[in-house]
């Protein structure tokens, strides 16, 4: 396929193009549209068409694409063949994204709250109107509460590094993303470990232990195609989870095991590796700290003492812990990437860290790998100083060993709706819907409550926004431009991407780099954001060229070459400079410095386990409204086993309340042997507030509501799977 | 290109060992064919095994592009045909909507427009092999089930595939359209096609009441 450089169709051409084809519509009546379907050769109106490069957006995983654009319109969104990270695929949400492009729900110019909170009465500004307004809300609270009063929130977008940089300049530490609900306890426990959060070379494996992770269903590019290329040529797969997910199914075993005990089954995998000498022992005594001490812990982790808490053979165990042996270094335990489980969840991924310490998968094909990465340059810039700020983020000490950069959601939205230990009364959100992501929507909604003012800018009018005292409309990501980013990419190693518009902004929509300019320009910032997205990326790709090139030619920048054996000799970055399997930096902080096994809460009788995930076709709450993967799934429903779901009178279908300390919420049952019988689960994004999202406003229940916030006790990660609900036939 | 040449047959190769039930073929589809809401062009039928040790499997699939397709016989005004490159096409100014073609299909492959009212299926993407590109299914596939390409090409991977490897094809009971979409061996996924209702004055050839042999 030839694509043709984007030079080929201008802005302006573009814009003339598409008024063409609303034209042509608008002669032509509905009737006759079936014979546009004869192609433009036939009826000798050849259509204009163009091919360019972007990135997708449905997800956070940045894979290449190719949009076909015909008369100013885009008709097909194609995989990239040259991303490797993608590996020239573009799953079901990628080929939606049309579909956020083209929503009739989406934002379409600036609003601001008329009626009470979530009434849904809204006032349409001017973008100076609302640019006006939403500074002097900024002014006011930073005066009377200090600069750290407000608070800012950007979902994993291109453009969210310039939110970030905006709250810099405002003057406030207290940023925090999405990622405080998702993945952050496996990052500190990797770190922790290795010093640095390493990839999984999936493809070249030759036997992988997934626990939890569902990779043929919450995709990860490469990581969810290599898992299926490693198969293909052998390498065994065995997960470990209590639903029958679609890994789960294509495993060659699955073993439901009992929610909240994968690290002692971690443990007696460790166990059963040094009882029988079978971890690497040459690569254990040079490059990790505190085995002799590990070897002692785990006496006491038998298989046949780990198979009453998890509930799988010991001889499973002890077969498992032999063949990743046999296999090791190409064999691994998957490292996962959402961790939000349980109170103990750093720990339990110590435990899937010190494993793959212990067989010398470290910078080995099929191991644990860290790819090089390409360090784009920035525009750095002097952030003020604001003395009258407090000395720290306002969910500080919440949690023992929280990121600084990254915060938790829960726990920020604990202290503001406390007060303490300083008031909090503003927030910006961007891209990013903790109403439906975070734990306990309540206590979200009790937290806005506490608010003077909340922006948000969002696509669509998200749960969050439906809250907020005023919404401003962003273009998709097929409209804008956007900085360079530079990612890594498991077994492909890593590479660059970018995104220029392909078709212009429709409606008022303005991109968030523009808003906070703006709002920069008004709160006398301006100096913190003196360049346009050129310059930025001009200043990013300085001592680049290569990629630049890359980039107009292949849509993408790959870097290849081995990613593994690379690393050889370095010393880590952890306290002892070796591998962590004892963390001596814990022991300072009152932290256990080798994984200590507690079981689980036992269900308490008549309750489930509520645990969360998801399926291939929608990203939780982003993609649940897009009009062609609602066609997929227009509403959740309740995983019930048949034997409680019996006990209970609940049949195939039924309609169940689902409740909890927290909330309820009322939808159907799925009567299925594919989660265990003290396991429910239900999909993320449905049951919403917001009846601007019309495809799902009033479809199932949402499964924030009834989750309880509990908190990861290192990282302050959220944790969803401490939750016992009722369930009851309505 | 008048020159005696090989026909091109397009066929599609699919190895259900690989699909992760993951919907972008069928979304993919939607997008480039505009199909309707509700209605789909391809599927992905799953096959569920709650078991440990034992693999489930999802099998893809579309119009299997029959050479002795029964929707084609139950036409009665010629609207559904054979056309050149093996597929079996639909003329949209000669469909009268009645159906027939839509309940010959064994495969289920067929449905009524409710916008046009005419019958619509999958025709390879056609708009995009004139364009020189493979259909939306086949690219956008994230672990490459589907292999598409010129049947009667040996040097091709599926004219390969179809001569080499062991592959079988899904056919009603007692009859056998003679698909053109094959599946790798191992597919457990075999008996799904139902018995094509024909309209009563249509007759068949004989080779068409053989049940076939499925594998090739």
């Amino acid at each position: 396929m030839t694509i043709p450089g984007r030079s080929n169709i201008t802005r302006r051409g573009l814009i003339k193009l598409s008024g063409a084809a609303a034209a042509a519509a608008s002669i032509n009546g509905p009737a006759r549209i079936l014979h546009a379907l004869v192609s433009a050769k036939e009826t000798g109106a050849e259509a204009k068409t163009q091919e360019m490069f972007s990135a997708c957006d449905m997800c956070f995983n940045k894979c290449g694409l190719i949009a076909r654009v015909e008369n100013g319109v885009i008709k097909k969104l194609d995989p990239n063949p040259n991303s490797l990270k993608s590996r020239g695929m573009l799953c079901a949400r990628g080929n939606a994204g049309i579909k956020q492009l083209y929503d009739p729900d989406r934002l379409k110019y600036p609003l601001l709250r008329k009626g009470g909170r979530g009434e849904g009465k809204w006032q349409r500004l001017s973008w100076d109107q609302a640019l006006d307004h939403a500074a002097e809300q900024m002014q006011r609270i930073g005066e009377t509460y200090t600069r750290c009063g407000f608070l800012f929130m950007a979902g994993t977008d291109m453009q969210s590094t310039f939110v970030h940089r905006f709250a810099e300049a405002y003057g406030s530490y207290n940023i925090i993303s999405h990622e405080s609900n998702c993945l952050l306890s496996r990052n500190r426990a990797f770190l922790d470990t290795f010093g640095v959060v390493p990839t999984p070379d999936v493809l070249n494996s030759k036997y992988i232990i997934m626990p939890g992770a569902n990779r043929f269903e919450a995709l990860v590019t490469p990581d969810s195609m290599d898992l299926m290329t490693a198969m293909q040529s052998g390498c065994k797969l065995v997960v470990l989870d209590p639903r029958f997910t679609k890994t789960a199914a294509l495993a060659d075993e699955w073993y439901a095991i009992k929610p909240g005990t994968d690290l002692a089954f971690f443990l007696a995998i460790a166990h059963v590796l040094i009882r029988e000498k079978l971890y690497d022992k040459k690569f254990v005594a040079q490059k990790t700290n505190g085995f002799e001490a590990f070897k002692a812990h785990v006496e006491q982790y038998t298989p046949e003492w780990a198979a009453g808490e998890t509930e799988i053979p010991a001889q499973d165990i002890r077969r498992i812990a032999r063949e990743l042996a046999a296999a090791a270094p190409a064999a691994m335990v998957y490292p996962g990437r959402r961790s939000s489980d349980y109170k103990n969840s750093t720990q339990i991924r110590r435990s899937f860290a010190i494993v793959n310490a212990l067989i010398g998968n470290w910078d080995r094909k099929g191991g644990l790998i860290v790819p090089k990465k390409i360090n784009t340059g920035s525009i750095y810039h002097d952030a003020p100083f604001y003395d009258d700020n407090p000395e720290d983020r306002v969910d500080a000490g919440r949690a023992q060993m929280m990121f600084d950069e990254e915060g938790s959601f829960k726990h920020t939205r604990d202290a503001v709706i406390e007060g303490r230990p300083y008031p909090v009364k503003g927030w910006l959100t961007y891209k990013t819907n903790p109403m439906q992501t975070g734990a306990n929507r309540n206590k979200t909604m009790e937290m806005i409550d506490k608010l003077d003012f909340m922006l948000s800018v969002d696509i669509v009018m998200s749960d969050t926004a439906w809250l907020a005292d005023m919404v401003l409309p962003a273009p998709s990501y097929l409209e804008r431009k956007d900085p360079i980013s530079a990612f890594l990419a498991s077994s492909s190693c890593s590479g660059v991407i970018t995104r220029d518009p392909i078709v212009p902004a429709m409606f008022e929509s303005k991109p968030v780099f523009w808003v906070v300019k703006e709002l920069a320009k008004r709160l006398d910032l301006s100096a913190s954001f003196d360049f346009s997205i050129e310059d930025f990326r001009k200043a990013q790709l300085e001592k680049l060229p290569e990629v630049a090139a890359a980039l107009r030619q292949d849509g993408v920048y790959n870097i290849t070459g081995p990613s593994y054996g690379i690393h050889e000799g370095k010393p880590f970055k952890t306290l002892s400079k070796k591998i962590e399997i004892y963390n001596p930096r814990y022991v300072k902080k009152g932290v256990d410095p080798m994984p200590v096994y507690h079981p689980p809460q036992e269900v308490p009788p008549n309750r489930f386990r509520m645990v969360v995930g998801r399926n291939a076709f929608i990203t939780q709450s982003a993609s649940t409204n897009n009009a062609l993967l609602w066609q997929l799934q227009n509403e959740n429903c309740l995983w019930i086993h048949p034997q409680p779901a019996a006990a209970l009178g609940i049949e195939h279908e039924d309609l169940v309340e689902v409740s909890s300390p927290a909330g309820s919420g009322r939808l159907k049952a799925r009567v299925t042997k594919e989660t265990r019988p003290d396991t429910v689960y239900m999909d993320t994004g449905f049951g919403v507030v917001s009846k601007g999202l019309s495809n799902i406003y009033g479809k199932g229940a949402c499964i924030a509501e009834v989750l309880e916030d509990h908190a990861d006790r290192i990282s302050g990660n959220m944790a969803m799977h401490e939750t016992f609900v009722r369930i009851q036939k309505i | 290109m008048k020159q005696r040449a090989r026909q091109i047959k397009y066929g599609i190769v699919i190895d259900g060992s690989r699909c992760i039930d993951c919907k972008a073929c069928m979304i993919a589809c939607k997008v480039e064919n505009n199909v309707p809401e509700g209605l789909w062009r391809n599927w992905i039928r799953p096959l569920m095994i709650e078991s440990s040790t034992q693999k489930s499997e999802f099998q893809p699939g579309q119009c299997m592009q029959c050479d002795q397709p029964s929707c084609v016989a139950a036409c009665p005004v010629g609207a559904t045909y054979k056309q050149t490159h093996g597929l079996v096409a639909i003329d949209p100014a000669k469909c009268i909507g009645c159906g027939n073609c839509i309940s010959a299909c064994p495969y289920g492959a067929r449905y009524r427009d409710p916008v046009k009212k005419i019958a619509d299926k999958c025709d390879f993407c056609q708009r995009r092999l004139e364009r020189g590109e493979e259909p939306a299914c086949v690219v956008t596939c994230p672990t490459k089930t589907r292999s598409f390409g010129d049947l009667n090409d040996p040097t091709s991977e599926v004219g390969r595939m179809v001569r080499k490897d062991n592959l079988v094809r899904i056919i009603a009971p007692h009859f056998n359209t003679h698909p053109n979409i094959f599946y790798h061996d191992g597919t457990n996924l075999l008996d799904w096609a139902n018995e094509p209702v024909m309209p009563g004055n249509v007759h068949m050839p004989p080779e068409f009441w053989k049940a076939g042999n499925q594998t090739i």
